[in-house]
Formats: C-alpha cells, structure tokens, sequence
C-alpha cells in the first residue's frame, strides 16, 4: 500500500484549492464516500492483520489531520466571504444625517421658566391674574390715587373709564392677599402692556412679580432672598447693587441693579457708562396696601418686587433689540 | 432735572469729584443719568483781544481783525458789528471743532486768509444768542483755554429725581440732598433787597376766595424797569439746565424756579385792569386765553388768578395773554405762591399741560419758601432791568402745621433688619431737617419740615433712614417665615406638559402682542353674529392694526408665517399659547387660555434619501391625537361650520360632547388675506376645556400575560360611510377585541380600506376558533352597513 502517494495526493490537492468550490470539490475527492480515503481504507481488507493495524493506523491520522486542514480552510474562505461582504455594503459615512425635527421654546418662556424655577426652590407659588383690569387694582389698590404723580411713569391703555390693560402684574398682589390669609409667598408671571413702542418698549412685555408677606419680614430679608436668585440667575460671582428707589406701593422701595454683562464694571454704552444694569424693582409693601386689603402692618410685614423678563432675556443671550422677540424669524427662534 | 455742578457749589462745599459725588447721590435714591462734560464742546477755542479792526478792502460788511491770543496775533476776518478794540473775545483757533460738522480751517474769506473764527454764544453751544460775538468778562485770562475759564467748565447732572420728591426739583433742593451726604447744612443765597419809598398798598390789592386752593399768595413789585437781555451768567445756567433764555424779567422767574423751586409768574402790571388781584375758583364754563395763544376751556374747580375784570392767569398753570410780559412792560407784579396739589393736577392732565411750573405745584413745593422766593426774583430783577423796587409786599397766608410723627427705635431696626444706634438715627433724620421734639422710652417724635410732603407716616421715615444709612450697609438675610407646602399650580402642569409635548413634536414656540385688528376677524370671514366679534376695544390704541384685544390667536401666527415665508422659509410648525379676550358689553371680559398651532409646507425641504411631502389633513390631526393622549382625552371631529376652514378638509373637535375647538385646512382666500399661498393646517382649542376635561393622573394598566391574535380584514366602503364607524362597529363586537387599526386606504371608485383587528385575552390564550367566530362575526356585522362590501 503506497501511503506516500496518498500523502502526495492530498499535498498536491490542498496546493491547489483557490475557491471554496474548489475546496468543497476537493473535499468530496479526499473525503467523500467514494473518496480517496475511503479507497484506501477499503484497500485494507487484502492486507494481514498486522499490515493492517500499522497502515489503518498512518491512515486514520492522516485523515484526520487533513480534515482539520481543509476545515482551517474553510473557515479561512467562509471569513473572505464575510470581508467581501461587508465590502460591498459600504456606505458613504460624510452623507448628511437626518436630523430629526424638534421646535424651541420661546427665549421668553426660556427665561419665565428659569425664573419660576428658582422662586420654586424658594418656596414661592405661582399664580396668575387677568390682563384686562380695573383701575382700582391697577392703581388705586396700590396706592396710585387718580392724578397721583407716578400714574405718569406709565402710559396706560384704557378699554373703557375704570378698565385698563394692566400696566404691571403687581395688581396680583392685592387679589393674592385679598383671597388669603397671611403667610403669602407667590409669583406672577404673565403679559402687561403700556402705550409705547420702539427699539427699547413694545407694546405688550412681560413681567414676574413676587410677593412674601409674613409676621417679621425685614428689609434685609428683601434683600437676602434678591441677592439669592441674581446669584443663580447670573452666576454665583455676580455684582449686586441694592439703592433707594421710589415706587408707590412698596417703601422702602429699592432698584436692584448688577453688575454690567458686557464691560464687567467699566462702563460701556448697554449701561450708559454706569457699569451697572437694572434688574428688578422691589421693596416693602406699603402700610397702605396692606391696610388695604384687611392686613394689619402692625402685625405682618413683608416686601414685593418685579422684573421686566425681556430685559433678563436679552441680558442672557445677548439680544439688542426687544423687537427681535415678536418678529419670530425661524432663524432667530431656532437658535434657542 | 439737570444741575450745574459750578451752580450746586453756590450752596454747598463740595471738594469731591463730581462723578464720584454722582455716585453718591445714586445711592441715595436720586439717580445721576449722565454727567456730562460742558466743557468738551469747544476743544481749541482760547481767550484773545481785539488788536486791531480794519475794514474788509472787498466787503463792506466784513472786517479785517488782529487778535491776541497771547502766544500769536492772528488775522481773522468777522462778519459781526459788535467788537472794539480791547474787547475780549472767544477765539476758535485752526483746528477747533464747534461741531461734529464744523471744523475751523484756515481760509479765505472774499480773498483774505482768515485763520480762526470768533464766536457768538450760540455757536459755541453756551446759549441761543447768535446776534453778535460773545464779549467776555475783563478777568478771563488772554491765551487761556475758554474751557478753563470760570462758570465755563462745568459738569452738568441729569439726576432722576423720584417722582415724589418734588422737594428735589431745583439746585437747592439737591443741594440740600448732597449737604445731608456731606454732613454739611445747604446755605440758601445772601442779598440785600433795596426798598423804595412807594408802599404796593397803594399799587395792588389781594383777596383769595377759596384759602384750601391757594394757602400762601405773596405779591411783590417792581417798577421802571427796561427789558433787556440777561447776563451771560444766568443765560448759561438757565440753558444748562435745558430751558430757553427770553428776557430779563422772564429768566428771573425761570432762573429762581430752577435755584429754589419755587414757579414765578410775572404780570405786566400796567395791563391788570383794577390794581387788585384775586384767587378764586372757576365756576362755570369759561374760556381763557393763555399766552402761547391757545383759547383754554375751564372748567369747575380751576384755580383762577383775576385781576379787577376777569382772569389773568390759570394758576400754576400758565398765564394770560392779556397780562403777559412784553419788551414794553415797564412795571411787573411778581407772584409768588402755594397752590394745592390737587387742584393743580387735576386741571393741568384735562388741559393736557405739562408745564415746568405746573410740574412743580403738582409734587407740592415748599410753603416756607414762597416770599423768599419773592424777594430774590426782585432783588435780581432790579440788578438785572434796573428800575425801582416797591416797599413790601401783599401776601396772604393761612399757616400750616409742621407734622409730627412718632416711631420708636426698636420698630426702626425691626422693620430694617439692622442694629442700627439710636444716636446714628437722630444724626441721619437731622441732616435732613427731620429734628426730634420730644423722646420717651426708646420712642421719638419728629417734626417733619413743609417741604416734605411725601412723609406722611412712620414708614416714611424709616424709608428715610433706611436711605441715609446705606442700602449697601445692610446685611443680606434669609426671612423666617412659616413653613407651608407650595401650591401646585395645575394651570402651570397642564401648560408644561403641551409645550413640552408640542417642542418634541416639531413645533416652536411663538408669543405674538394680544392686539389684534377688525381686519383680522374680516380676514376670517366671521359673520357680525359670532361671538368672536364682541371685541375689547382700546380707546387709545397706537395704531389700528392694535386696535382690539385677539378674539383669536390664529390670525397672528399666520402673520408670522408670510413673515417667515418672505424671508425664504417656507416649511413651519408653530404653535402659540395665549389668552383671547371676549368682551362682556362692559366691565372685565372672559380671557380664554387658548392654543393654536399650524403646520405648512413640508417637514424638511429635502432629504437626500427620500422625497419630501408636504403636510396634509393627517399630519395636524396626529398632533392633536398626541395631545389629547397626554391628557388622556377622547375627542370625536364633527363636520365644521367655521367659516375660514375649507369645510371638506375640517372639523370642530368636541370634547365630552363640548365644542373645544377646530381643525382642519384654512381657506385659500383666507391664506390670500395674509398672502400666503400654500396650503395651513391649523387647530386652535379652549385651553379651559382641555384642563377641566383633562386628566394628569397616569393609571398602570396590567400588561396581558397571554399572546394576541391579529386579523386584517379589507372592504369597500363609500364616502358616505367614515372609516369612524366601521371601527366602533368592530369594537362592538367584544370586549376581546383591543385595537382597531386603518392600515391601508386608496381609492380607485369606491375606496378600499384594510383594517387590523387585534385581539387579546387578560384570562388565557386565546383559541383560533374563537378569534375565527368572532372574524366572521364582524365581517357579517359589517356587510350589512349600507355601502360597504367585503373585498375578497
Ligand atoms: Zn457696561
């Protein structure tokens, strides 16, 4: 029995698988059941019993080790398949994704948000009142007698004698504590309006407005609980400023200015050269108002302030012209 | 106000920089707007004197000067009559800017070089007066910056006096301000007043009917004065502080208004008729004529000044024509005095008058000051027209108490929140003349001065102290308050979830003004009946197109859609949550929360991949589906009858049987109205209804242990038959059954719908046979509606 020539055979054969047809129709001529294995082993029937054993033996393991080459084969082929597979999925990665599409809140609700937040955390409600409103709550309910002076600093649109668009949302502080009982603390976010319209006013904006009446609310608490917010809305570093001021309804009655966002304190033209930008008006609630509305100021006390939040706007993001937030460009209300 | 700062040192000694003195006075409540430099605007122009004047060879009317301006003699040519030689003049040299568009070059002037420029008043910004050049005082230095010069170089304050604190509205009233800074006392002006011999008992009479009206009236006179123009002095002062300077007489009463507050008002005494003078109230409608030659309506309650015939002046208010100052006068009747507040204010906003003295009277000025006043106008009126003062004066005044107000320490730093000494307390009311009568036990009484009339109660006063120890000495605390669970605002959780909901759906977010127009509600077609018509009208609207309060908000938003369309967007999802207003006839209207949002154009422009459609009928009424989902909400479309939907492409959307709204196409001639020209997928709803119908609560439902089964079944259906009922019909048939969905729809003659039923058992598997009967169940069921047919 030649096991050389078959060790030839099986050489010379595996040299010259190329393709995994050829593997596989090599396969069939070695290993098949009329293979050259099989002839071979067959061939073993006419040899005595030793021959047998010794050349069963070198046949076997011949077999077997050719059947782990032609398997190492496979594999090899079965991974080029896979590569040239792969190969022919390709895409080009540097075409444009698909974006999917998602709108934005407006810069102002942005900001009413932002500031609803912290007053939150503060232990502050929210409450809403009516933007059509009688001049009593208006004015008079905040000590802004007919011809009173300060009725000046607000040029008021009237829907009929005694019925005005509010001016300020700080009419909600008298229907706040005349629907309640003391301790107050509430904000009132919402639209206010005044006849003026130009690159810094328009005709309607927005406001926040905040109350906190209890028994021993000092001025320095007032200035505490302002201090607090300006830090978390402008940054913890943040100058503040804290000078007297007049409003009719409040006294003391204080301007909360910080400290200029584009010249850090030099002077520049946003802050007419003063280094500082108004903010917030605020101050202790005037005996009146609560004698006004069934407090006693003997008993509680506590202040209120209110904030334009155009203005806190374009001081976050840098918008120069209150317009910009009514014209509603695509191009200006997706960059928020 | 503007102050002069040259000016506020009359009365006070002030050796701090004026911007840092600004500052402080900021910090005091009185806001400085600006400080600006007076002297930046004449840059090059020195001190010189006339050496020489010839005549211009070649003109007539010029004149050919040598000027000394002390390191060089300069030729200029002048066109003015009024120099001499030795006259000091202000020169602007080659170079100078008296303007942004003025820059004095050398250059001939009709053939002669002319190197500078002598100035007038006027052209170096100092006053109006432009009829000659500006003659100097003896004691400026030649060759001396005019910049440097005394009275000259000045700052100027524009402080925003709080509107209660008319005290404040002149030189000494800040000064007195800036006093109480420095710790110092504000010094009133030092005169002599020289009386003549004539008593005015023998030139005027003074009665006043109505004394709440008019408390303090002060007469003064003066007589064989010649109106001339004022002092350079007084012009510059009265113009830095932004008023107009007229003539001797009438620059006195501004220039004393400005120093002490105090409104004057001068009557050419020759022109009153009867030598008398009378305050008294109008009674009935009368007509006045005031002198800016304006006929006035008065009305009842109108302070009058009369004289023996009629009225002469409104008073605080403005004066007559018929006793006005001329150039002629010879003789004047100085008026001085206290009217209230009230009465002044009230006539002066109906006759629309805003004057510099009505102003003032309005604030209240002080009671104390009103002869003072008086006799400084006349002293400087006889120093400036000459003439002859005459002895005393009439005055009648009805004295009134100095307020007392009583607060006590404790109460002072409780409201505060300071330990502030009682000592620093007396010491800071003091500086504002606010001085302690009498002291008991930690509580004080304090004498309020007239002038003060915005303290009216302890809260003033400690608003005062307040001021004056420093807001930024106050340390910043945290309130004790009571502790109480916050509200929860349902309102803001229902708002928060639609926006939320509606950003991630693609939309953004838009806040249009409330106004709205009578077009608008002609734009959309709404017939006069419907309800959207009761506007809220605003009677002083600033244009039309805001002349109403939105009865809707879609016609602003399709405003911000041309807006973007015109600037080349054409693909938008917006949506708007705000109120609607509906009048009630009178008194407060509804105001409706209420949501709009609009889909037009395409999702994207296009996407490489894939070919973009544009957005149809069910592209809105997904989101809307979405929406209610959020709140668990069903809603059924009717048909619309709203008349700027395109009726076969819309609905009303109701809610628990209750109209919350509508969806659908808008009409093209509506779109036209906003020239638009592509089609807009629109629904505005109630928000009211969404939150009262609505539900925030989320219930687990158990999720089924058991698989389903799924059939598709497919029918011809017609028009008339909606897609709605075959859907309810096949949930009819068990309650197995947990979903119906459209899968498929097109249309060749009658349309062909494809339906998944799936259902699902929460007890156990279900078996074939069961979903089969329930399968021929339906298809029965169905086949028997009219118009539809099984398709096989
Ligand atoms: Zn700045």
């Amino acid at each position: 029995m030649n096991i050389e020539e078959l060790h030839n055979r099986v050489e010379s054969g595996i040299a010259s698988v190329k393709t995994i047809e050829d593997l596989k129709g090599f396969k069939l001529v070695l290993l098949g059941r009329k293979g050259l294995f099989a002839e071979y082993l067959d061939g073993l029937k006419s040899l005595n019993k030793e021959e047998r054993k010794d050349f069963g033996r070198e046949i076997n393991s011949l077999k077997s080790e050719t059947e782990g080459r032609l398997k190492g084969l496979e594999d090899h082929f079965a991974e080029e398949e896979r590569k040239r597979e792969q190969e022919r999925s390709w895409i080009d990665i540097t075409m444009p994704g698909k974006i999917p599409l998602t709108g934005r809140k407006h810069p102002i609700t942005q900001t009413f948000d932002e500031i609803i937040r912290i007053f939150s955390s503060l232990g502050f409600s929210v409450a809403e009142g009516p933007e059509v409103e009688t001049e009593h709550y208006n004015f008079e309910a905040l000590n802004i007698p007919k011809d009173h002076p300060a009725r000046d600093m607000q040029d008021t649109f009237y829907i009929e004698p005694g019925i005005v668009l509010r001016t300020h949302t700080s009419p909600m502080q008298i229907r706040v504590m005349e629907s309640q009982l003391p301790p107050v603390r509430v904000i009132v976010p919402g639209a206010v309006y005044r006849c003026d319209h130009d690159v810094s006013h328009t005709p309607m904006f927005h406001q926040v407005e905040g109350l906190l009446v209890d028994k021993g609310v000092r001025f320095s608490d007032l200035k505490g609980i302002l201090t607090v917010f300006i830090h978390e809305m402008f940054g913890p570093d943040t100058p503040v400023r804290f000078r007297p001021s007049y409003f009719p309804f409040t006294e003391p009655s204080a301007e909360i200015d910080i400290g200029c966002v584009i010249c850090a304190g030099d002077g520049c033209r946003l802050c007419k050269e003063t280094g500082w930008l108004e903010i917030l008006g605020s101050g202790m609630v005037h005996p009146q108002v609560l004698r006004g509305v069934g407090y006693d100021p003997e008993e509680v006390s506590g202040f209120a302030f209110g904030m334009g939040v155009e203005r806190i706007a374009m001081l976050r993001f840098g918008i120069d012209d209150i317009r910009q937030f009514y014209y509603h460009d695509t191009r200006f209300l997706s960059q928020f | 106000m503007r102050i002069p700062f040259e000016w506020l040192k009359e009365f006070v000694v002030i050796e701090m920089e004026p911007h840092e003195l600004a500052a402080r006075l900021t910090m005091r409540g009185f806001e400085v707007e600006s400080v600006e430099e007076v002297e930046s605007a004449f840059d090059g122009v020195v001190v010189g004197t006339i050496a020489e004047i010839e005549k211009h060879p070649k003109a007539d009317k010029l004149s050919l000067c040598k000027v000394d301006i002390g390191r060089e003699i300069l030729s200029i040519v002048c066109g003015a009559k009024n120099i001499s030689p030795g006259d000091r003049v202000p020169v602007a040299t080659v170079g100078a800017r008296l303007s942004e568009n003025f820059l004095i070059e050398k250059r001939p002037v009709r053939g002669i070089d002319s190197f500078g420029m002598l100035c007038s008043e006027k052209e170096l910004g100092l006053s109006n007066d432009h009829s000659g050049i500006f003659i100097l005082p003896e004691d400026f230095v030649i060759g001396s910056m005019l910049a440097h010069a005394p009275g000259i170089r000045d700052v100027v304050f524009d402080i925003s006096v709080p509107p209660n604190r008319g005290d404040c509205l002149s030189v000494y009233g800040v000064a007195r301000e800036v006093a109480s800074i420095l710790k110092q006392k504000a010094k009133l002006p030092i005169f002599r007043l020289d009386d003549g011999q004539e008593n005015i008992k023998d030139y005027l009479s003074l009665e006043i009917h109505h004394i709440g009206a008019c408390p303090r009236y002060v007469l003064r006179m003066i007589k064989d004065i010649s109106i001339v123009s004022s002092p350079f002095w007084m012009r510059n002062r009265i113009m830095k502080c932004g008023m107009r300077p007229i003539n001797s007489v009438v620059d006195v009463t501004n220039y004393v208004m400005l120093e002490l507050g105090q409104p004057l008002h001068s009557f050419d005494y020759e022109r009153l008729r009867g030598k008398r003078i009378e305050v008294r109230l109008t009674e009935g409608n009368d007509r006045f004529r005031t002198l800016d030659g304006q006929d006035r309506d008065l009305d009842k309650g109108d302070i009058l000044i009369c004289d023996g015939e009629g009225p002469v002046a409104i008073a605080g208010i403005m004066g007559g024509e018929n006793s006005e100052i001329s150039v002629h006068t010879k003789a004047v009747a100085l008026e001085s005095a206290f009217f209230n507040p009230l009465f002044i204010r009230k006539t002066a906003r109906r006759l629309g008058i805003r004057s510099e003295a009505s102003l003032r009277f309005e604030k209240g000025i002080d009671v104390d000051n009103v002869d003072f006043a008086a006799e400084r106008a006349i002293f400087l009126m006889n120093a400036i027209s000459g003439g002859t003062v005459i002895k005393g004066k009439q005055e009648i005044h009805e004295r009134a108490e100095k307020k007392t107000i009583s607060v006590s320490f404790a109460r002072i730093n409780e409201v505060i929140g300071t330990p502030i000494e009682q000592q620093e307390v007396v010491e800071a009311l003091r500086s504002i003349d606010i001085f302690v009568i009498a002291a008991l036990e930690g509580n004080i009484s304090l004498s309020i001065p007239l002038f003060r009339h915005d303290i009216v109660e302890y809260m003033d006063v400690i608003e005062e102290v307040t001021r004056i120890y420093g807001f930024d000495h106050i340390p910043p605390t945290m309130p004790v308050v009571t502790v109480q669970p916050q509200k929860k605002g349902l309102k803001d959780i229902f708002t928060r979830k639609t926006k939320d909901y509606l950003i991630s759906a693609g939309f953004s977010e838009l806040i249009n003004f409330s106004f709205s127009s009578l077009k608008d509600n002609e734009n959309f077609l709404i017939p006069p009946s419907d309800e959207r018509t009761s506007c809220v009208t605003i009677m002083n609207p600033l244009s039309k197109d805001y002349g109403i309060m939105r009865t809707m908000v879609a016609p602003g938003i399709l405003k911000n859609v041309a807006y973007n369309i015109n600037r080349g967007s054409k693909n938008m999802r917006f949506f708007e949550m705000g109120k609607v207003f509906i009048s009630n006839g009178h008194g407060l209207p509804e105001e409706y929360p209420t949501l709009c949002f609009i889909m037009t154009g395409k999702e994207r422009e296009y996407f490489w991949r894939e070919k973009a459609t544009d957005y149809d009928f069910f592209d809105i009424k997904g989101v809307l589906e979405g929406l209610m989902g959020q709140f668990g909400l069903d809603f059924t479309l009717m048909r619309s009858e709203e008349p700027f939907l395109n009726r076969s492409r819309a609905g009303d959307i109701l809610v628990g049987g209750v109209k919350a709204g509508w969806i659908g196409e808008l009409k093209d001639e509506v779109l036209e109205a906003y020239e638009i020209e592509q089609k807009c997928y629109c629904t505005e709803l109630r928000f009211d209804i969404i939150m009262a119908k609505g539900n925030l609560k989320v219930q687990f439902q158990q999720i089924p242990r058991y698989p389903q089964a799924v059939r598709d079944f497919s029918f011809y259906a017609d028009d008339a038959v909606p897609v709605s009922t075959l859907i309810e019909e096949i949930k009819m048939v068990s309650p197995l059954i947990q979903h119906v969905g459209v899968f498929d729809m097109f249309k060749k003659e009658t349309r062909s719908i494809a339906l998944r039923v799936i259902f699902q058992s929460f007890e156990d598997t279900l078996k074939d046979e069961t979903v089969n009967g329930l399968q021929e169940i339906i298809i029965t069921k169905l086949a028997n509606i009219k118009g539809v047919t099984l398709r096989t």
